[in-house]
């Protein structure tokens, strides 16, 4: 079988001493249900795997009007969690919409934050990346999705990232100099090589999500050719507070269209009114044109950027009924 | 270096050495030999690793043992306890949950796991806590049958066979199969499972270039690699081979060209996997690039590259044509000019996968005496012994091929593959065993499967929508090497001419050779392809007529005894029942062309061999062999060739043999699938066990019942005729209340007849036309089957999702109607997933999109649809008991009536697959 490359496990027993232990060879691991098998593709060969299984767990709970989930929370967890659906229940539904059973069972919050850009160029073993003569992401030159040689545009796969964006959430890093908070949106950066505006060794420890206001409505749509074990072919986060079917404030961020999630801008003018029918269909337009998926995933990009209105409208819709 | 490991499995504390960059399933299975746990994708796509770790499923395949730490651990082997198995084991088995067995123990563990929390599960939770284990065979179906069972079994679930059939004592009963509660528990040993002392790993290295010339090999730095016990290329075997004996157009290893991406160069054997792979790296080999031909158009052109130089006879080749059959029966032109409907098209299939969960292995030792034994996950274990002894120039007899519980085939290990040759010859070389697994991706290069078609047809009806002609045009694109693809040409044209009746047809196929992983047979092998394209023009030519679909399949009815226009004879066919069976079941007659937009119902029908007429080699011995043992213990030992590849062949062979002779089935034995111990049989393969071995299994058993019968009439001193066998005893006809316990009986006839055998044998039948070609094709027995999906397709997204799907096969006598069932559902599952979702596709490189079990995605139990399995019996004059097929034919109907649905649905012909929803937004809005 595809075999992991040789490693030494550590195995610490507090963040301060994962982020002691880390240098520029090693890497963190929680669930391991992305790490391990990029690394049996050869994407890495870290000499060191700092294990992240003995961490004390920090479970959920509500602080200071926010939710605070630590980072080692699994996906499993957050989707039964009776606090996060009651008070953010499109995070629970992300959640409960990622890959498998068996690897929301293992996958945790902060590794499904931090999952790593996906490319069909990219994520081969290593034969079949020596035999497309490799790409930009790894050992390579050459973006095979928009053929050049400067960007790369894997996709951002994360279900739970739109959501959290749209929930503005927060997250605490701890590193070499001590914890820092940084907002979510500030976390990306518009490269699928380097998706993350980490510092090195930096570890997610906790996300803060403020607690919604009343009236809030939100859902996460998923487009997938199964029901189970794929990944987005497209995200589409809704959140919002409404007034019956009057929205007070809307947000929408679409995934797995590019190397970072998109916020769709300009739906202050939808707000503090009654959301028509003419009104949805004009967001699933703002939607559809600033969604502009690429070929580093499954799908037709065409076909999948008419989905993000068809989305838009039927998710919209039904939040507004509700 | 390794390090020490403290685990709990299966509630004992376990100390051990280990490397910390192996994961939990590789220390179970290699470690700890717990090897119930599988292995399927290599990195968590599968769920056949799937274990509890406190109780909750994980992969152990994407989880490091050295993390596990003081979780408790349980596997398959730990939840039978002194009791015996599992409630929920018991269910699988009872059910006819298993079927290959080898997603079952994930599945079972995560079955497991729902049922501790929600003790009464909806079928909703059930489909979703299963959604990440895939199961290549049943559909899943009997699967969610299981769970269900188990849900409402407070304690053990009791194994009931249920009631035979009217006059039988077995057949007809809703037996287990033989093997399933081994497959449920973690005992049954597949391929990768052996290991033997001092055993060798091996590992493949293979072209990264679709066409090249191979200039040289430098194998001398991985052969001085500490740990490497043997290297060897494509020289050390350079006898070319072929499942079919006179095309033989591989070599285990590339000589002097490679063919694909994928293709086997050189190989290793080492101490360890890590080692071989360093090893591999290690190879220097020199390539000229040459150009590639990935599609038939690039091969077909002037100045394609040749692939091959030379053909199987040494002469040289001008073009990529593999081979072409041209045949024609009747006036076809003026036929299709009298045609008041004339349905003309061109229909495309992409390609699929056969995909079973367990990838393909091979295990090779030698004895002193250089006896090679090699056990292999393959479904043809004496094909596979004839090119080992062909290719390493050896006698037969020194060779020994046992095929182990094998993980699903479907086609796709029914010849010699690369590693087999290899582990041989390096076991040979380093003197020790070696073992051979290929990874995901390995499996898909080797591939041998259902090929991409382009096929032009048009089919005329009269006013009565009687068909007149048919007339086809196929393009098959074949891939590198040639398997059975003379078959495959054949089979192509050949037959399509039942259970539709039509009195003059003409066919043009060729296939042709491309950079490309070899395809082979699948599952309907050769004529999955173009039953889509007849059944679709068929339903436009009944819409042409104002027909509707099921009447013009009536009126086009094939009858029993009637010959079909190439000169088959079909012996028996239940067609008209199973049209009848869907129309009912569906409610066709009050819903096809009335359900709102989005909601369709379409149907097809199709018809498959029991076997081919002749084996792939002529010969004049038995296609199938049995031989009974029996004594005073009350057991009887069958020993038969045939593959149980999960269909339950050894169940067969087991209540043929016990409905003969008497002995319940859980006193009878099958040794299966042994060239040392077994008659021959030709393998798992056309549809031919039941009817073959079947036949031959019932020679033997009557011969067996002839003694017994004879022993206990002398005894009692009354006529023959007068002793009756029933289960688990013999009686007096005329005076019921004299019995004999069989064991009793079985003791009178080895006293009175001494050491007690028996052997039979299927021979091969003279059958089909006389004219070149007329032999392949024909069969001793065809099914019938027909149809009916419900789809559901959103016309704004184009998403087709298949809801239901009434399925009604006619399978002459149903010796296991719980087998049959699984052969219909399982059998309709792959076409459906072909039909919606699987593509094996390439780069205009030639190199394959996504060999691996994430981007080729099969169906889950969360999407699969419903399907009503039923089960026709127009009983076969040849088959035993009027037994014919029930493997394959179930696959053809679906994907032509999950098309026909979708014009229903939304008034679309769509005509290339898979039917995504792209193709059909875009079908939509070209209509529009």
């Amino acid at each position: 079988m595809l075999r992991l490359p040789p490693f030494v496990v550590l195995q610490p027993e507090t963040p301060e001493q994962a982020v002691a232990a880390w240098h520029p060879e090693a890497v963190y691991m929680a669930g391991g249900t992305d790490l391990l098998p990029n690394l049996k593709h050869g994407l890495g060969a870290p000499k060191q795997l700092i294990s992240l299984n003995r961490l004390p767990r920090g479970g959920i709970l509500i602080e200071a009007e926010q939710l605070v989930v630590c980072a080692s929370t699994t996906l499993s967890e957050l989707a039964q969690s009776k606090l996060v659906r009651g008070l953010a229940p499109p995070l629970a539904r992300a959640a409960s919409l990622v890959a498998s059973p068996q690897i929301r069972n293992a996958g945790t919050l902060g590794g499904n934050i931090l999952l790593d850009t996906r490319c069909l160029f990219y994520n081969q073993t290593a034969f079949w990346r020596r035999a497309l003569g490799h790409c930009l992401k790894a050992e390579g030159d050459w973006c095979h999705v928009i053929g050049g040689p400067k960007t790369c545009v894997a996709a951002q796969s994360s279900d739970t990232v739109p959501v959290l964006l749209g929930l503005d959430a927060s997250v605490e890093l701890l590193g070499a100099s001590g914890a820092r908070v940084l907002a979510l949106r500030d976390l990306f950066r518009f490269n699928g090589m380097d998706h993350l505006k980490l510092e090195p060794g930096e570890l997610l420890t906790r996300v803060f999500i403020p607690r919604p206001a009343p009236g809030f409505r939100g859902t996460y749509e998923k487009l997938r050719v199964r029901d189970s074990i794929d990944f987005p072919q497209l995200g589409l986060a809704i959140s919002g507070t409404w007034e019956g079917t009057t929205p007070k404030t809307l947000d929408i961020v679409v995934g797995a269209a590019g190397p970072i999630p998109k916020p769709i801008g300009k739906l202050e003018a939808f707000c503090g009114q009654e959301l028509t029918d003419e009104g949805i269909e004009a967001i699933a337009e703002l939607v559809r044109k600033g969604t502009r998926p690429n070929e580093a995933i499954h799908g037709d990009p065409a076909w999948r950027r008419q989905m993000s209105a068809v989305m838009t409208r039927r998710a919209l819709t039904a939040l507004r009924d509700a | 270096m390794k390090s020490l490991l403290r685990l709990n499995i299966n509630g004992e504390p376990v100390e051990l050495a280990a490397h910390p960059h192996w994961s939990l399933l590789e220390v179970l299975r290699y470690e700890l030999g717990l090897t119930g746990s599988k292995q399927g994708c290599d990195k968590g796509d599968c769920g056949a690793c799937t274990v509890l770790i406190d109780g909750k499923p994980k992969l152990a395949c994407c989880t490091l043992a050295a993390t596990v730490g003081d979780a408790q651990v349980t596997t398959i082997e730990g939840l039978a306890d002194s009791d015996g198995p599992d409630p929920v084991q018991r269910a699988f088995d009872v059910t006819g949950a298993l079927q290959c067995g080898f997603c079952q123990p994930g599945m079972i563990l995560s079955a497991k796991a729902l049922l501790r929390d929600h003790p009464e599960p909806s079928d909703a939770q059930i489909r979703e806590a299963l959604a990440g284990n895939l199961c290549r065979c049943t559909g899943y179906t009997k699967i969610f049958d299981a769970v269900r069972l188990a849900a409402s079994q407070d304690r053990q679930v009791p194994i009931a066979y249920g009631e035979p059939a009217e006059g039988f004592i077995v057949l007809g009963s809703r037996g287990r199969k033989a093997d399933s509660i081994g497959k449920a528990t973690g005992e049954a040993l597949y391929t990768d499972d052996l290991s033997l002392p001092r055993m060798a790993h091996g590992k493949i290295l293979r072209s990264p270039h679709a066409h090249a010339r191979i200039l040289g090999v430098d194998t001398s730095k991985a052969a001085a690699l500490p740990g490497v016990f043997a290297v060897m290329t494509g020289q050390d075997v350079p006898i070319p081979y072929c499942v079919i004996p006179w095309t033989p157009d591989e070599t285990a290893l590339c000589t002097d060209r490679v063919r694909y991406i994928g293709d086997g160069v050189a190989a290793v054997a080492a101490a360890d996997e890590d080692t071989a792979n360093a090893a591999l790296d290690l190879i220097q080999v020199d390539y000229e690039v040459l150009p590639a031909a990935i599609e038939p158009a690039q091969a077909l052109a002037p100045d394609a590259p040749i692939l091959h130089e030379l053909d199987w006879k040494g002469r040289p080749r001008k073009d990529n044509i593999c081979k072409t059959v041209e045949l024609e029966f009747g006036p076809v032109d003026d036929k299709l000019a009298q045609s008041v409907a004339v349905a003309e098209g061109t229909w495309h299939y992409e390609g699929s996968t056969h995909g079973p969960i367990e990838p393909h292995a091979a295990l090779a030792t030698w004895s002193q005496d250089g006896q090679l034994t090699i056990w292999s996950a393959t479904q043809v274990p004496h094909y596979l012994h004839r090119e080992l002894a062909r290719v390493l120039e050896l006698p037969q007899a020194k060779i020994r091929v046992i095929q182990p519980a094998l993980g699903g085939a479907f086609g796709g290990k029914s010849e010699p593959f690369d590693l087999e040759f290899c582990a041989a010859v390096l076991a040979r070389k380093a003197g020790r065993p070696v073992k051979f697994l290929y990874t995901r991706e390995e499996v898909f290069y080797s591939h041998r499967g259902r090929h991409p078609m382009t096929m032009h047809f048009k089919v005329g009806c009269d006013t009565e929508g009687r068909v007149l002609a048919v007339d086809s045009d196929i393009t098959i694109d074949g891939g590198a090497y040639h398997s059975f693809g003379m078959i495959t040409t054949y089979y192509s044209g050949q037959l399509l001419t039942g259970p539709i009746d039509f009195q003059s047809y003409r066919f043009r196929s060729s296939r042709v050779y491309t950079n490309k992983p070899c395809c082979g047979p699948k599952r309907g092998h050769g004529s999955v392809q173009p039953r889509f394209a007849f059944e679709g023009a068929l339903d436009e030519a009944a819409e042409q007529l104002g027909m509707d679909p099921i009447q013009i399949r009536r009126v086009n009815a094939i009858e029993s005894g009637q010959e079909t226009v190439n000169g088959q004879l079909i012996p028996s066919t239940g067609l008209l029942a199973c049209l009848d069976s869907v129309e009912r079941g569906s409610g066709w007659k009050e819903r096809w062309g009335k359900l709102p937009l989005g909601r369709g119902l379409g149907v097809a029908t199709s018809m498959y061999i029991s076997g081919t007429a002749y084996p792939v080699y002529p010969n004049e011995m038995p296609q199938s062999g049995v031989q009974l043992q029996a004594d005073r213990s009350g057991k009887i030992t069958v020993f038969c060739g045939a593959s149980d590849i999960g269909q339950g062949s050894d169940g067969m062979l087991a209540y043929i043999v016990a409905e003969e002779t008497g002995v319940p089935p859980d006193d009878i034995v099958v040794v299966s699938s042994d060239t040392d111990l077994c008659p021959v049989d030709l393998g798992a393969y056309s549809s031919r066990v039941t009817f073959m071995c079947g036949t031959a299994a019932q020679e033997a058993a009557r011969k067996l019942r002839t003694r017994i019968v004879d022993a206990v009439a002398l005894h009692w001193q009354v006529p023959d005729a007068q002793v009756g066998v029933a289960l688990g005893f013999v009686y007096d006809k005329d005076d019921r209340g004299r019995q004999l316990d069989i064991r009793e009986a079985l003791i009178l006839a080895e006293s009175r007849f001494g050491t007690l055998g028996a052997t039979g044998g299927y021979r091969t039948r003279a059958v089909g036309a006389k004219y070149r070609g007329g032999t392949i094709g024909a069969s001793p027995a065809y099914s019938t089957t027909a149809h009916v999906a419900e789809v559901a397709v959103d016309p704004e997204t184009g998403v087709v999702r298949v809801e239901k799907v009434w399925a009604a096969h006619d399978c002459g006598r149903a010796l296991n109607p719980q087998l049959v069932e699984g052969q219909i559902e399982g059998s309709v599952y792959m076409g459906y997933a072909e039909a919606i979702m699987e593509a094996h596709t390439f780069r205009t490189d030639g190199l394959h999109t996504g060999p691996n079990l994430l981007d080729y995605r099969m169906p889950t139990s969360a999407e699969c649809p419903e399907f009503f399995a039923s089960i026709i019996e127009s009983l076969d004059p040849g088959g035993p008991y009027g037994a014919k097929e029930a493997g394959e034919g179930p696959l053809h109907p679906i994907i032509p009536a999950i098309a026909n649905a979708i014009w229903d649905a939304v008034g679309v012909r769509v005509r290339r697959m898979p039917f995504t929803p792209e193709r059909v937004l875009a079908a939509m809005k070209e209509r529009s």
